[in-house]
């Protein structure tokens, strides 16, 4: 399928002449099935793969290749999406600076609806377990912001927009990988010796029975990502047994710290045993959730009433952690013992001076989700043709809120070796000439990130024992050394 | 630390010495062990993991150095339509990148292993790109053996020599044979390596008895070149190299890192050296 704003025309890294005459090349010896031959095709049209695509179509040296784009939605969904001010969606990253920076260099951050985006300059991190351990994080109003909340829908339409704008590109949707094999081996020396030798050129079968053949195939296509095995990529990883809830919070009217006081938007990050749960501001008097919980929490809490659910966000951002456990064990009313435990113990009540996010009025009608939360490292991005980016190179918890920002920062790797590559006559499917590059760029600096997000994971989920007092005394050190915190912040937006 | 670019292109010149001594394109006459020798070389040329690999990564850097040379030109011509010939082309990893590039019009690859020129055309045929015709040409031939341009429009804008004058027993009559074919204004552009103690050592101790990274005999030290030999023989050149049109620039292999541009290392190491047919000869 031929989406509206891709006219599908044969323009090519080929140029213009070469592609007539390969084409008069192909027809010459080509079977009926004769593949068209694109110099990238990406597989996935997330983040992570719109990105790279715009990024190719923004770079001079780069536009001028031929690109396949083949995403099993609908595309011209995610081009119209549009939301009313007083909704927004459960999905929703926060995006370090060096995202942004990236986003405007390729032309897509100006077709982002920024009256959508909560930048933040604060962060409050603190333990569950030990509650006078905590971390402030600011950034001076001169500097940018720690972070930027945009759906991800919100960022997506950008990048299709942007795409749209730029040249020509041949775009696949509501169309699924049927299948991925290597171009049929040539029968040397039987043929023709100028013939055209595809065999170590990907081929990929579509849903619509179409076949195209890729000098680079990049997959982008998620955590159970088809072209990684296809290229029989491994993967190293475990399951969390934690499910992400995310949902959309409403504030009481008027107490959204955007509003009145944008400088003084702060996220919040409370480390529960069963995992962080993140209070994140949007514009207005919203905010969005992120609640790392045990499978059977995730159960309960999708299960309750939206009241008792309010109220279950409230008592976790407050209450001791065994008076939270008590009230998980319910199967309602949880209004009603939020507000006796309140009452009993006034101090958890207060907002503590914006030591804690305020309390949240209610949520967005069917905003609450949940996600299963892994880590998957793929045991190398790069083989002979093929490129992993995103997810389907690497999942990880959402405690430090990276994912999406590993996946844009592949993009730009991937780009740029591709752009180093065009710019010195390498074959673009090429590992030492091209894809090493991107490879050794991001492979070892992504496992330092899954590794010590991870470490945070296992360092938080434990309940007793002398860890605990060591993590407190962890997050009071970082909290006591500015320098130290500085780099702290700057790892955390370094993506 | 200035491990050698030590592979199979070595190894296969040192092989077709005789071919090339003979200066003689006539080696079609297929025998076993050719056949087997062959199908050695096609199954490491261009293996990412063979012992072609430090000639690929060193790729990128031959590029940088012919636009480097390019730009430093008082004149710095409009970069399209270039037309190269890669003299001792091997299995294709430079004339192959330079036919990709969007200012190149044409490449003609020389060799005079028959082996290898195969080797270099069975590749090409993996690209469309460079199936165009006219693009990439590969000739089985020693450049001695290529008819003499009259006229500029047979001639090129760069000729290059990478990795190929240190394995010629006569450099000079060599080098000789290779003017005739640069464009008034091209460039010749060869890479080599110094003859110093440190090469004696990282290439013929280290890498052939030590490391064993290829087999004895690769090297034959004393054929080695220093840049200053080699300056003297184009200053020697009528209309050659005039107006800063000799440059030279030496490069290092560093473990983890790659192939860098090293200021000075043309004293003591592997390097580039790029010399520029005048213009116009007064
Ligand atoms: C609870 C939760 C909270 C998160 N919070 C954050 C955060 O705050 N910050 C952050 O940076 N990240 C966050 N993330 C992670 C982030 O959402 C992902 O990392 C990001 O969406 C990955 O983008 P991607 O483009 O790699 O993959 P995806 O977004 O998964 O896109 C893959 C695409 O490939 C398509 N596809 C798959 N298979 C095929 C096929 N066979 N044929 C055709 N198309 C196919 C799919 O339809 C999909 O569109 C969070 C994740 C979770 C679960």
């Amino acid at each position: 399928m031929i989406g509206r704003g891709f006219p599908k025309a044969p323009r090519s890294y080929i140029c213009p002449s070469c592609s007539r005459s390969f084409k008069l090349q192909s027809r010459r010896h080509a079977t009926a099935a004769s593949p068209d031959v694109y110099d990238v095709v990406c597989v996935g049209g997330g983040p992570a793969g719109l990105s790279l695509l715009t990024a190719l179509r923004s770079s001079k040296a780069t536009s001028h290749l031929r690109l396949a784009l083949i995403e099993s939605q609908d595309l011209e969904r995610a081009r119209t999406w549009n939301l009313p001010p007083d909704q927004f969606s459960y999905r929703t990253s926060s995006l370090t600076p060096s995202s942004l920076s990236f986003l405007s260099q390729i032309g897509a951050w100006p077709n982002v609806d920024t009256s959508r985006v909560q930048p933040y300059r604060h962060m409050r991190v603190w333990d569950g377990l030990s509650s006078n351990s905590r971390i402030s994080f600011d950034a001076l109003t001169s500097e940018p912001p720690i972070a930027s909340m945009t759906e991800n829908q919100n960022l997506s339409r950008a990048l299709i927009t942007s795409l749209d704008d730029l040249p020509i590109i041949s775009l696949f949707d509501k169309t699924s990988v049927a299948d991925i094999h290597l171009g049929p081996p040539l029968s040397f020396p039987a043929e023709s010796p100028t013939s055209l030798d595809l065999s170590s050129y990907p081929h990929v079968t579509l849903s619509s029975n179409h076949t195209i053949a890729a000098r680079l195939l990049v997959g982008a296509d998620g955590v159970n990502s088809p072209v990684r095995t296809f290229a029989g990529i491994s993967t190293r990883g475990w399951d969390y047994d934690r499910h992400g809830v995310v949902a959309t919070l409403k504030l009481p009217p008027g107490t959204g710290h955007s509003r009145e006081n944008p400088q003084r938007v702060t996220a919040y990050q409370r480390f529960l045993p069963s995992g962080p749960i993140a209070f994140l501001a949007l514009p207005g008097d919203y905010a969005t959730l992120v609640w790392t919980t045990t499978p059977p929490q995730a159960t309960r809490l999708k299960a309750l009433s939206t009241e008792d659910f309010v109220a279950m966000v409230n008592a976790a951002f407050r209450l001791d952690v065994v008076d939270l456990n008590y009230m998980f064990t319910l199967d309602s009313g949880q209004v009603d013992e939020l507000e006796w435990r309140e009452s009993v113990h006034p101090g958890n009540k207060a907002d503590l001076g914006g030591e804690t996010p305020q309390h949240i009025a209610s949520v967005q009608e069917g905003s609450i989700a949940s996600f299963p939360l892994r880590l998957r490292h793929a045991s190398t991005y790069t083989t002979n043709r093929v490129a992993l980016i995103g997810d389907a190179a690497h999942t990880i918890h959402p405690l430090a809120g990276q994912g999406l920002n590993m996946g844009l920062a592949d993009s730009r790797s991937l780009a740029s070796a591709v752009e180093h590559a065009v710019l010195h006559g390498a074959d673009i499917g090429n590992e030492i000439a091209c894809l090493d590059r991107y490879n050794e760029e991001m492979w070892m600096s992504n496992n330092r990130m899954l590794g010590a997000v991870d470490k945070l994971h296992w360092l938080y989920s434990a309940t007793s024992g002398p860890v605990v007092g060591l993590r407190g005394l962890g997050l009071r050190t970082v909290d006591a050394l500015g320098p130290v915190k500085g780099w702290f912040m700057r790892q955390a937006g370094a993506l | 630390m200035v491990i050698r670019p030590t592979t199979s292109r070595n190894l296969s010149r040192l092989l077709r010495i005789p071919t090339q001594c003979r200066s003689s394109s006539q080696s079609s006459s297929v025998n076993a062990a050719e056949v087997s020798h062959f199908n050695n070389l096609a199954s490491t040329w261009w293996d990412p993991y063979g012992s072609s690999r430090l000639l690929h990564q060193m790729n990128p850097l031959r590029h940088d150095f012919i636009s480097s040379c390019i730009e430093s030109q008082p004149d710095p011509t409009s970069s399209t339509n270039r037309r190269y010939l890669d003299v001792g082309c091997g299995g294709g990893i430079f004339a192959e990148s330079a036919a990709r590039l969007l200012w190149t019009k044409s490449v003609v690859g020389v060799d005079p292993s028959s082996q290898v020129i195969s080797v270099a055309k069975a590749h090409a045929r993996q690209d469309p790109l460079l199936l165009e015709p006219g693009r990439l040409e590969y000739q089985n031939k020693a450049v001695e053996d290529l008819p003499i341009p009259r006229i500029p429009e047979e001639q090129f804008d760069v000729v290059s020599l990478f990795e190929v004058i240190e394995h010629i027993n006569r450099p000079a009559p060599f080098l000789s044979s290779c003017l005739p074919f640069v464009k008034p204004g091209g460039w010749l552009i060869l890479s080599t390596i110094a003859r110093t103690w440190t090469s004696w050592l990282t290439t013929n101790v280290v890498a052939e008895e030590v490391v064993r990274l290829v087999p004895r005999g690769t090297h034959d030290w004393s054929k080695y070149i220093n840049e200053q030999e080699l300056r003297r023989f184009f200053r020697a050149q009528d209309g050659w190299g005039r107006d800063g049109g000799l440059k030279s620039q030496g490069c290092m292999y560093m473990p983890a890192v790659g192939w860098r541009m090293v200021p000075g290392g043309e004293k003591w190491g592997n390097y580039f050296l790029g010399v520029r047919k005048d213009s116009t000869r007064s």
